[in-house]
C-alpha cells in the first residue's frame, strides 16, 4: 500500500499556489478516493430507484413535462403571434429540455448535499468534494437514459442527424463542468449559509424564464438576444440546438435579418463564452470549496 | 520506519467560536461591512465570543506505542481527535499522521437507511479509505465478525441500533491502518459483543501499529496503553506513564469536587500506601492517613469519616464504610494517625481509596482530602467478575449403582 500523508498545517505556513492546489485536489484527493466516488454516486443511483414507482421513467419525466409545458407555451405565443408551432420548435425544446433538467436536478441534489451528510462531515475524513461531485454524476445518470430516448425520439420529430451533431458530446461535457462548478460553490455556499438553498430554489424554479429553453434568444430581437446569451448556459443550449436540430457548425457564426436589424443567433465567440465559464467557472469554485474545506466541520 | 513518530502533534492551537457563526447570508453582510470598516482582527488574536479549546499540545506516537488521552469534558480530547483525522484544520501548528489512519470513531455515519447492509459495507469502507477489492477480500469477515449474515441484504433501516453498530464496527475494525484512532466505541452492542470488539481493539493495539485512545474509560487506558497525556482546559496538564495521568486525573477530580463549598470540622493532610506495590488480587494493602479533627467538631458524627473504594474502570463505588463501623474512634481534638488496612478480593484493575465526611449543610456525603489509586494485579485469586465472595464448594457424587446401571 502506497503511504499517505495526512497533514493539516496552519494555511498560511503552506505555500498555496494555484497549480499545487488543483494539483492536490486532483491527485491526493480525488483520485485517491475515487473509489469512494464511485460508491456515492451508485448509493445515489440506488437510493433513487429503490422503494420508487417510476423507476426509470422518472429520468425521463422530467425533461418531458418541461418539453410538454414549452410546447404549451410556444402554441399561446404562435396563437397570439398567428404562426403556428413547427415540430422543428418542439425538437429543440427536447434537445434543451434535457440539460436543463440535468441542471437543475443536479443543482437541487448537491446543494443540499455537504448539509445532508452532517455526521459525515463532522466525522470522518474524506475530501468533501465528493459529495457535491456525486449528486452531479448520478444525475448525469438520469440524463445518460433521457438523452438515449431523446436521441431516439428526434428522428421521429423530423431531425436528420448530420455531421455537426458531434458537437453533442462536447456541449454535454461544458455542461457538465458548468453544473459541477455551480454544485461544488452552491454545495459550499449552503453549508456556510443555511438560507442559500431557499434562495437556489428560486432561482432554479424561476430560471427556465431566463434560460432560452421554451424559447430561442431571437425572439428577442437583437439587443435581446446578445442579452440572453449572457447566461453561462444559453450558449451551450442554444448551441446544442443548433448543431443537433439545425444542423449547423458552430465555428460559423449565423445571422438572422429581420425588419429590427440583423440578429446574431449564433457565433463562435458564445461558444468561447459558455466554455469560459465552464472551465474557470469550475476551476474557482473548486479553489473556493478546497480552500474553505477546513471550516467544514466547525461550521456545519 | 520503526522509531519515527507516525503520529505527530507539534504545538497546536485550536480556536473556536462560541455561539452562532454566520448562519445566514443575512448575517453576512453586516459582519462584511464591519471588516471593511476596518475593524478585522489577526488570527491569532480571541474575540469576545471565541476561546482556545486546545492550547499548545505536542505529542508524538511511534510504532509500538500507544497514546492514551485522558481528561474530564470540554478538556478538548474530541477536538485534538477531529484535528488528528483532518477533520479541523490547526489554527496553529501542526500535526500530521502518515499512512493510512484507521478511526474508530462513530462508526456506522456513512450508512444509509435505504441500501442493504452488503451495500452499506462498500459504501462505509470507501468512505474508510479502503478500495473495493480490499473490501471484497475481507467482507466474509466482516459480516462474520458482526454477526449478521442472515440480514446482510436486508437494508439497514430494518435493522436493530445493536446490529447497526456492530456492522459500523466491524467494518472499521477491519481496515488493517497504519494509524489508529479510537475514541470510545466500546460501547457497542451487548455485553459478549462488547467484549468482542475489547479484544478486537486490543489485537489492533498490541499489533504495532502506533495507536491514540480517547477515553472515560480509565482502565482501558490503564490496560491498553504505554504512556498517557492529562489535558485540562485544552491544555497538556500531565504526561507520563497511564497509572500516573490517571492518578493526576483523579486528584484534579477530587479538587475539583471539594471546592463545593462545606465546612468540615476534619482535615486530612495525607494519604498513603505504606504497603509494597504492586497489590495483588486477594492481598491486603495497608494505608495511612494523617489529619487534624478542628475545634468545631462537637459530636461524634461530626468525627466521622467514610473509607471508599472507587473502581476506576467504571468509577463505581464497591466499598465504603465509616471509619467508626470500622471499630475507629476519632480523638476529640488534635492531629491524629489512621492506619487502614484493606483486603483486595476484587479484580485486577485500577483502584482508588477516596475519603468522604457528612456536609451537615447539604445533608450528603462529601469527598475530601487527599485519595490514593492503586493498580491490582492478577495474584493468587484466579476469579472474573468483581468481587471475589470466597467460595466454599463441595462436590458429593448422587449418583447411585442402579441409576449407573440403567444408562
Amino acid at each position: 500500500m502506497t503511504d499517505i500523508v495526512l497533514t493539516s498545517t496552519l494555511p498560511v505556513e503552506r505555500r498555496r499556489s494555484l497549480l499545487g492546489d488543483l494539483h492536490e485536489i486532483a491527485v491526493d484527493e480525488l483520485w485517491k478516493y475515487r473509489e469512494l466516488l464511485y460508491q456515492l454516486i451508485l448509493r445515489d443511483v440506488r437510493i433513487r430507484y429503490k422503494q420508487a414507482v417510476m423507476g426509470f421513467a422518472w429520468a425521463i419525466l422530467m425533461p418531458a413535462l418541461i418539453v410538454a409545458a414549452g410546447t404549451l407555451v410556444r402554441f399561446a405565443m404562435a396563437y397570439v403571434g398567428g404562426g403556428h408551432v413547427a415540430r422543428d420548435a418542439i425538437a429543440g425544446m427536447a434537445v434543451k429540455a434535457l440539460p436543463w433538467a440535468f441542471f437543475v436536478g443536479a443543482i437541487g441534489f448537491a446543494t443540499t448535499s455537504l448539509t445532508g451528510n452532517l455526521p459525515l462531515v463532522s466525522k470522518i475524513y474524506f475530501p468533501r468534494e465528493v459529495l457535491p461531485l456525486s449528486a452531479t454524476f448520478a444525475q448525469s445518470f438520469d440524463s445518460t437514459i433521457g438523452a438515449v430516448t431523446v436521441g431516439i425520439a428526434l428522428p421521429l420529430l423530423g431531425v436528420h442527424y448530420g455531421l455537426t451533431a458531434l458537437w453533442a458530446p462536447v456541449l454535454a461535457v461544458l455542461i457538465f463542468c458548468t453544473t459541477a462548478g455551480a454544485a461544488l460553490f452552491l454545495g459550499c455556499a449552503n453549508l456556510f449559509f443555511r438560507d442559500v438553498k431557499y434562495i437556489v430554489q428560486v432561482l432554479l424554479t424561476f430560471g427556465i424564464f431566463f434560460t432560452p429553453v421554451f424559447f430561442e434568444p431571437r425572439m428577442f430581437g437583437p439587443l435581446g438576444a446578445r442579452a440572453m446569451m449572457l447566461n453561462p448556459l444559453a450558449p451551450l443550449l442554444e448551441g446544442l440546438r443548433l448543431s443537433v436540430v439545425e444542423g449547423h457548425n458552430l465555428l460559423a457564426p449565423l445571422v438572422l435579418a429581420t425588419p429590427k436589424g440583423d440578429v446574431i443567433v449564433w457565433s463562435p465567440w458564445y461558444l468561447a463564452y459558455g466554455a469560459a465559464w465552464a472551465i474557470l467557472g469550475l476551476i474557482a469554485s473548486v479553489l473556493v470549496f478546497h480552500r474553505t474545506e477546513g471550516k467544514f466541520a466547525e461550521y456545519v | 520506519m520503526t522509531g519515527t513518530p507516525r503520529i505527530e502533534f507539534d504545538q497546536v492551537w485550536k480556536k473556536f467560536a462560541r455561539g452562532e457563526l454566520h448562519d445566514s447570508l443575512r448575517d453576512l453582510v453586516p459582519a462584511a461591512v464591519r471588516r471593511l470598516a476596518g475593524r478585522g482582527r489577526a488570527r491569532d488574536e480571541l474575540s469576545g465570543e471565541e476561546f482556545w479549546a486546545v492550547r499548545d499540545v505536542s505529542f508524538e506516537v511511534r510504532p509500538g506505542e500507544a497514546l492514551g488521552i485522558l481528561g474530564p469534558n470540554g478538556a478538548g480530547k474530541s477536538t485534538i481527535l477531529k484535528l488528528l483525522t483532518r477533520i479541523l484544520v490547526p489554527t496553529r501548528g501542526r500535526c500530521a499522521i502518515t499512512g493510512r489512519a484507521g478511526a474508530l470513531i462513530e462508526v456506522s455515519a456513512g450508512f444509509h437507511p435505504d441500501l442493504t447492509g452488503r451495500e452499506n459495507v462498500f459504501l462505509q469502507g470507501a468512505i474508510l479509505g479502503m478500495k473495493r477489492r480490499e473490501i471484497t477480500r475481507r467482507f466474509d469477515e466482516i459480516v462474520a465478525f458482526a454477526e449478521i449474515d442472515a440480514f446482510i441484504d436486508t437494508p439497514v433501516k430494518r435493522y436493530s441500533n445493536g446490529m447497526n453498530a456492530r456492522l459500523g464496527f466491524a467494518i472499521a475494525a477491519h481496515i488493517s491502518p497504519d494509524v489508529l484512532v479510537i475514541d470510545e466505541v466500546l460501547s457497542v452492542g451487548d455485553m459478549r459483543f462488547q467484549q468482542k470488539a475489547f479484544d478486537r481493539i486490543q489485537e489492533m493495539c498490541t499489533s504495532g501499529i502506533p495507536v491514540v485512545l480517547v477515553s472515560h474509560q480509565l482502565e482501558r487506558i490503564a490496560s491498553l496503553c504505554t504512556h498517557a497525556v492529562l489535558l485540562e482546559r485544552g491544555r497538556v496538564a500531565r504526561r507520563g506513564t497511564p497509572t500516573e495521568c490517571i492518578e493526576a486525573y483523579l486528584e484534579s477530580s477530587r479538587n475539583g469536587d471539594s471546592t463545593a463549598n462545606h465546612t468540615s470540622a476534619l482535615s486530612f493532610d495525607a494519604l498513603t500506601i505504606e504497603s509494597a506495590l504492586p497489590v495483588r488480587s486477594g492481598e491486603r494493602a495497608l494505608f495511612r492517613l494523617t489529619g487534624t479533627v478542628g475545634d468545631e467538631a462537637t459530636d461524634a458524627a461530626s468525627r466521622d469519616c467514610t473509607l471508599r473504594v472507587r473502581a476506576l474502570s467504571t468509577g463505581r463505588l464497591i466499598f465504603s464504610a465509616a471509619a467508626s463501623a470500622c471499630g475507629a474512634v476519632l480523638p476529640a481534638r488534635g492531629p491524629f494517625e489512621m492506619d487502614v488496612e484493606l483486603q483486595f478480593n476484587v479484580a485486577p484493575g485500577v483502584y482508588s481509596l477516596e475519603l468522604a465526611v457528612w456536609d451537615a449543610e447539604s445533608q450528603r456525603e462529601v469527598v475530601t482530602g487527599p485519595g490514593v489509586t492503586l493498580q491490582v494485579e492478577a495474584g493468587a485469586l484466579t476469579f472474573s467478575g468483581t468481587s471475589h465472595l470466597l467460595p466454599r464448594v463441595r462436590v458429593a457424587s448422587t449418583q447411585s449403582t442402579a441409576a449407573g446401571a440403567s444408562r
